[in-house]
């Protein structure tokens, strides 16, 4: 490699242990993942919690931020009060997957501080058990929601959709063999949840994973100009990914419980 | 044939087939966008941002491709 490329190995999907806390491995995802989060508790703590009636530059930018996730969280849910419920973990979850998403970007230079060979950051997303945990995470919380609202009964009853068939065959022998495709689309539901935990997860994995190999790829190839290219299609791919995991999970938690009688305009 | 060229064949496919899939789906959904669009101009912001966010789901098929890719 001469003096216009850069050389570098591409970083495996397996993320590498940094150093170890008592037989428990830290990788550097986890290292990265834990320091974002300590950061926007400290930020909240001591910047947010001062907020007052007649805002400031910063306050502002702040408070169009939340108006923004609002926004799209009300327009997914269409009703205010479901809105209200669920802002504080849609809030968090795309502040948080959104400043991993875009902190190898935004800080430069954040990932070639090497330690004994292995740089020790690393994006927090481009980590497939980071996503995983997450996708889970999000999906156990809206069968939780399900539960607190149809009760268990109910709930189990959306995927074995016995008592239709019951009604149905009460009504016409027609209605009840429709009633028997209602029960294996319902067992098909079951599948739909582990497909719905796969889609996410490896949807955000795999856009951040190919972002930093490509990276890596295009500085063997040229350093000058032409990786600008691909950080700015980057930083689109990041947002985007964002509102996409934040918006499904609101999409699939509205679908989750009861539906509320309000009627939206607009 | 060897394990080494089967799966060399198997990357160049699996890649190609879905990238095919993938590109013709999202030109598709950005043709109907670009319609909807020129029918009722005033809320093509809201169009524009919307149709971004299912351009994201439709790419993922091909994303899923991309993670076999590396695990060949």
């Amino acid at each position: 490699m001469n003096f216009l490329q850069i050389e570098r190995g591409i970083s495996g999907i397996q993320p590498d242990v940094v150093f170890r806390i008592m037989g428990f491995p830290i990788s550097n995802t986890t290292l990265l993942l834990s320091f974002i989060a300590l950061v926007i508790f400290l930020f909240s703590y001591f910047k947010i919690r001062k907020f007052v009636w007649n805002p400031s530059k910063t306050q502002a930018i702040f408070e169009m931020i939340y108006e923004g996730i609002f926004g799209l969280v009300n327009q997914i849910t269409g009703s205010r009060k479901l809105t209200e419920t669920i802002l504080p973990l849609i809030g968090t979850l795309m502040v948080f997957i959104g400043l991993s998403n875009l902190i190898g970007l935004i800080v430069p230079g954040l990932t070639s501080i090497t330690y004994d060979g292995l740089s020790i950051f690393r994006t927090p997303t481009s980590d497939f058990n980071t996503t995983l945990g997450l996708a889970v995470a999000c999906i156990a919380i809206t069968h939780v929601a399900s539960i607190k609202d149809w009760g268990l009964l109910g709930h189990l009853g959306k995927f074995f959709q016995v008592k239709e068939i019951y009604l149905g065959f009460k009504q016409s022998p027609g209605a009840g063999a429709m009633a028997i495709v209602g029960f294996l689309i319902g067992l098909l539901d079951v599948i739909g949840e582990f497909a719905k935990i796969i889609a996410l997860s490896l949807r955000l994995f795999g856009n951040m994973y190919a972002g930093e190999v490509l990276m890596v790829i295009i500085f063997g190839g040229l350093a000058y100009a032409l990786p600008a290219l691909w950080m700015v299609m980057s930083l689109l791919s990041a947002v985007v990914q964002t509102v996409v995991f934040s918006s499904l999970i609101t999409a699939y938690y509205a679908l989750s419980v009861k539906p509320s009688g309000e009627v939206v305009s607009g | 044939m060897e394990l080494e060229s089967a799966r060399l064949f198997a990357k160049a496919i699996v890649m190609t087939i879905a990238m095919a899939g993938s590109a013709v789906a999202e030109g598709y959904l950005i043709g109907k966008a670009f319609e909807a669009m020129g029918r009722n101009p005033e809320i093509a912001d809201s169009l524009f941002t919307k149709m971004i966010i299912g351009v994201a789901m439709a790419e993922s098929t091909a994303i899923y491709a991309f993670v076999a890719f590396f695990l060949l």
